[in-house]
C-alpha cells in the first residue's frame, strides 16, 4: 500500500523528472505503518486462531468421517474425500431443507426490501416525529427473539389467537398457523420480514438522504409525477444501496435458523427446517464432518449467489 | 505467493488440528476397568456439573457429605438443560471435564463410546438395589458408566369424575380396553378427546416406544449393534397409536405450552399419558386428588403395559483429577437415606428401590403408582446413535399421525434410515 501510494498513477505521463519506481520512502509514513500494523495485530491473531482456523479447520474436516465419538481417538477418523458431500446431495432431508431455505430466500427477500424502502421512502419525506417512527420500526430488531416469539406464538394460536379472533369476527375460520406445513413457512417469514426489515430501512433512509433535494425538485418543477421521481431519479441513484441490501438480506436469508428454532423447532414435518438448521442439528448428533459438508455447501452457494447479483446490479451502469 | 501462504495455513491448521486431539490415546471405548475405590474418606475438590434443579439444588443438599469428610470440597455448577449435551460433548473432546456430571440417560452411549466416561468400580454399589430399566440405561455394549441417580417413568392421567359418568370405576388395563376408555369418555364422559396423546414432534417416541415395547417390539437387537425397529410388533403398535387421531379420540395437532393441563382440569381432554412432574401441574390447574387419578399403563392383553424410564445418571469422567473421591460422592448419593433426603428437597424419583419402602413416598399413592410402574420398565438403547434416530422416529411418528403415512411404511423408513445411520457401536 506505502509504496505504490507514492507512485504516479498509471495511463498519466510523469511530469517531472523522479523516476517512477521510486524506492524512497518518507520516513514518517514507514512508521505510521509500523504502528498500524501493531496495533492491528490482536486483531489478526485473534482472527486466526477463532475464525480463519476454525473455518479452514472445518473444510478440511468435510473430507474425513469425524464423528463426536472419535473425537478422542483421531486414528479411527478416515479421509473420505467427497462421500459426505455426495450423502448429502442425495439425503432427502438435505434436499428438503435446501427447497425450504430457497422459499425463505424467494419469499423473504423481495418483501423485506419492499417494506424496507416503502417505510424509507415514507420516512424520508415526513419531517415531524420521524425519530419517533424510525425507533419504533427499528424496535423489532434489537428485541430479544424468544420474547418476540413467545408474543406472536400467543397471538397466532389456533384456539382463542388474538389473529384468529379477530378474524371470527370478520366471519373468516383462521387456520393453525404454525401447525400446517403450508402456512408454518410463510408465516415464520413474515415474522422475520417485521423483525428484520428495520435495519435495512436504516440503511435505505441514509441512501435516500444521499441524494440531492435539487435533483427531485428539479423533475418535480419540470412536472413530473411522484411516481416518475420515484422510477427514474430514487431508484437508479439508490441503485449502490439496494445492492448492498439485496446482498445482505440474501446471505440473511440463507442462514435462516432463529425464528424456526424458537417457533417452529423445524416442523411440523420438517417443512420450516432451513439448511442452517439441518447443519445445526447434525452437530447436535455428533456427524460433525457431515456437518461441516453442509456448511461448506451452503457458503458455496452464498458466493455464488453473491457475485450473480453483483453482476445482475452492476451490469446496467 | 498469496495461494501457497493460503496452502500452508491450511495444512498447518488441519495437521494441528488432528494432532492436537491425538495427544489423548485413552480414548474410544473403555476397555479397561476402573479399579475399586479405596477406604477412608473422601479429600479434595470434587468439581460437579448439574442440570435443572439439581443443579441448583445440590451444592447446599451436599453439604452433609461434606461434613463427613473433612477433607473434601464439592463445587457444583449449574448447567440449563438446553446447553448441558453440548458443552458435555465438547468438555470430553478437549480433555476439559469436571469430575462428576449428571447425565441425560439418552447421552450415555454417545459419552460412554468417545471414551469420555470411567466404567463403574466394582463392589461401589449393588445393581439389584436398582430399578432394573434404570440401572440398563448405564450400561453400554455391557459395561455399566455410571450409577442411576433419579428415574421418571410415564403412567396413565385419568380424570376419575368422568370416568365414572361414562361407566369406569376402575383404569383400563389393555389396549382393547384402553380404547373402549377414551371412546367412552369422548362420548359418555363429555370429553372432547377421550385421551391426549403427542402427535408426533419432539420427544414422541417416548409415547409411542412403550406401546412397541409392551407389544414385545425391541429397538436394536440384544448386544445393541443393530436397530431392529422394522417388525410386526411395531407396526402393530404405531398403527394402534395413530388409530386415536384417526377416530378423533386424539387431538391431532400439537398443543401449546400449559394446554394439556388447563384441557385436563376443565374436561376437554379425558385423560393423557405423562410422568410424575404432572401431579404437581394437574393441581396447579385447580384439580383435586379426588377428581383425577394415576394408573399404570395398560399393557397388551393385561396390564401393566412396559412404559418408558428416564431421568439422569451420574457418571465420572476418566479426565477426572480427582476419581476416588468423585466415586464416593456418587456411592453417598446412591445411599437410600441420601436419596430419600433428595427426594423431599428437589421431588426426583429415587432411583434405588429401597428409598420408597419408607418416609413420604411410601404414603402417597399417586407416587407410589409410579413406584410400580417401574418395574416394568424399558430404556432406549444406550448407542452413540440413539438421538438422530430418535429425532428420525419423531418426524415420522408426526407422519403417520397426520395420516400422511401408513404405520408400515412409517415403520419401514424409520428403519432403513435407523440402519443407514447404524448404532455406532
Amino acid at each position: 500500500m506505502t509504496a505504490t501510494a507514492t507512485e504516479p498513477r498509471q495511463g498519466r505521463p510523469a511530469k517531472d523528472s523522479r523516476p517512477t519506481k521510486s524506492r524512497h520512502v518518507d520516513p514518517t509514513r514507514r512508521g505510521q505503518a509500523v504502528a498500524a500494523w501493531i496495533l492491528a495485530l490482536p486483531f489478526c491473531a485473534l482472527f486466526l486462531v477463532f475464525t480463519a482456523g476454525p473455518v479452514l479447520a472445518s473444510l478440511g474436516l468435510s473430507f474425513t468421517d469425524l464423528r463426536s465419538t472419535d473425537v478422542r481417538n483421531p486414528l479411527g477418523v478416515e479421509f473420505v474425500g467427497l462421500t459426505n458431500y455426495a450423502d448429502l446431495v442425495s439425503d432427502p432431508l438435505f434436499r428438503k431443507v435446501t427447497l425450504n431455505t430457497l422459499l425463505y430466500l424467494v419469499l423473504g427477500v423481495p418483501l423485506t426490501m419492499a417494506v424496507a424502502l416503502g417505510v424509507a421512502v415514507a420516512l424520508n419525506r415526513i419531517t415531524r416525529l420521524r425519530a419517533f417512527f424510525r425507533v419504533g420500526y427499528y424496535l423489532p430488531v434489537v428485541t430479544s427473539i424468544v420474547a418476540v416469539s413467545v408474543v406472536w406464538k400467543f397471538l397466532l394460536r389456533d384456539n382463542g389467537g388474538l389473529v384468529n379472533v379477530m378474524l371470527a369476527w370478520v366471519g373468516i375460520n383462521g387456520p393453525g398457523y404454525l401447525d400446517s406445513t403450508t402456512t408454518a413457512l410463510p408465516t415464520l417469514v413474515v415474522m422475520a420480514v417485521w423483525r428484520n426489515f428495520g435495519s435495512l430501512m436504516v440503511i435505505f433512509l441514509a441512501g435516500l438522504q444521499t441524494i440531492p433535494k435539487e435533483i427531485s425538485e428539479a423533475a418535480e418543477t419540470d412536472g413530473a409525477s411522484a411516481w416518475a421521481t420515484f422510477r427514474y431519479i430514487t431508484l437508479p441513484m439508490l441503485r449502490p444501496t439496494l445492492l448492498f441490501g439485496a446482498v445482505i438480506t440474501s446471505i440473511g436469508y440463507l442462514q435462516f435458523f432463529e425464528e424456526a428454532f424458537v417457533m417452529t423447532k423445524g416442523g411440523p414435518l420438517d417443512s420450516t427446517k432451513s439448511v442452517t438448521f439441518f447443519t445445526y442439528e447434525q452437530f447436535g448428533f455428533g456427524n460433525y464432518a457431515y456437518a461441516s459438508a453442509a456448511a461448506y455447501l451452503l457458503f458455496l452457494a452464498i458466493v455464488l449467489l453473491t457475485l450473480f447479483q453483483f453482476r445482475l446490479l452492476r451490469e446496467k451502469d | 505467493m498469496k495461494r501457497t501462504a493460503t496452502a500452508l495455513a491450511v495444512v498447518a491448521v488441519t495437521s494441528l488440528v488432528l494432532t492436537s486431539c491425538g495427544r489423548d490415546e485413552a480414548g474410544g471405548g473403555g476397555e479397561e476397568q476402573s479399579k475399586a475405590i479405596s477406604d477412608g474418606a473422601a479429600t479434595g475438590t470434587i468439581e460437579v456439573w448439574a442440570m435443572g434443579t439439581e443443579g441448583d439444588e445440590l451444592q447446599a443438599f451436599s453439604a452433609d457429605f461434606e461434613e463427613a469428610n473433612p477433607d473434601a470440597e464439592v463445587k457444583v455448577t449449574a448447567i440449563p438443560w438446553d446447553a448441558a449435551h453440548n458443552k458435555i460433548a465438547n468438555a470430553i473432546a478437549s480433555g476439559e471435564t469436571p469430575d462428576v456430571s449428571l447425565i441425560g440417560t439418552t447421552w450415555m452411549g454417545e459419552f460412554a463410546e468417545a471414551g469420555g466416561l470411567m466404567p463403574t468400580p466394582e463392589g461401589l454399589v449393588d445393581e439389584a438395589d436398582f430399578f432394573p430399566g434404570a440401572w440398563g440405561s448405564t450400561e453400554v455394549g455391557g459395561t455399566s458408566y455410571g450409577v442411576p441417580w433419579y428415574v421418571e417413568t410415564r403412567a396413565l392421567y385419568y380424570r376419575k369424575d368422568m370416568a365414572e359418568k361414562s361407566g369406569w370405576s376402575e383404569a383400563p388395563q389393555t389396549w382393547e380396553e384402553l380404547h373402549q376408555f377414551a371412546t367412552d369418555m369422548k362420548e359418555k364422559g363429555g370429553a372432547e378427546y377421550g385421551l391426549s396423546l403427542q402427535p408426533g414432534q419432539t420427544g414422541s417416541w417416548q409415547t409411542v416406544l412403550p406401546f412397541a415395547w409392551s407389544n414385545g417390539a425391541a429397538v436394536t437387537n440384544e448386544a445393541g449393534t443393530e436397530y431392529t425397529i422394522d417388525s410386526p410388533e411395531m407396526v402393530e403398535a404405531l398403527d394402534y397409536y395413530t388409530s386415536y387421531f384417526d377416530e378423533g379420540l386424539s387431538p391431532a395437532r400439537m398443543l401449546d405450552p400449559g394446554e394439556l393441563e388447563s384441557g385436563f382440569a376443565d374436561g376437554s381432554y379425558g385423560a393423557f399419558i405423562s410422568g410424575p412432574w404432572h401431579t404437581g401441574l394437574v393441581e396447579e390447574a385447580g384439580l383435586s386428588t379426588d377428581e383425577y387419578a394415576v394408573a399404570p399403563l395398560p399393557g397388551k392383553d393385561s396390564g401393566p403395559g412396559t412404559s418408558f424410564v428416564g431421568g439422569g445418571d451420574l457418571a465420572v469422567f476418566s479426565d477426572s483429577d480427582n476419581t476416588d473421591a468423585a466415586w464416593k460422592y456418587v456411592q453417598w448419593l446412591s445411599e437410600p437415606e441420601t436419596q430419600q433426603g433428595f427426594y423431599d428437597t428437589v421431588g426426583d424419583l429415587p432411583a434405588v428401590q429401597a428409598a420408597w419402602d419408607t418416609g413420604e413416598l411410601a404414603e402417597d399413592p399417586q407416587l407410589q403408582v409410579f413406584g410400580t410402574q417401574l418395574e416394568t420398565t424399558e430404556a432406549p438403547p444406550a448407542v452413540p446413535t440413539w438421538e438422530q434416530v430418535a429425532a428420525t422416529i419423531d418426524t415420522l411418528v408426526e407422519q403417520a399421525s397426520k395420516g400422511a403415512t401408513k404405520p408400515e411404511d412409517a415403520v419401514k423408513e424409520m428403519q432403513s434410515k435407523a440402519s443407514s445411520i447404524g448404532t455406532g457401536l
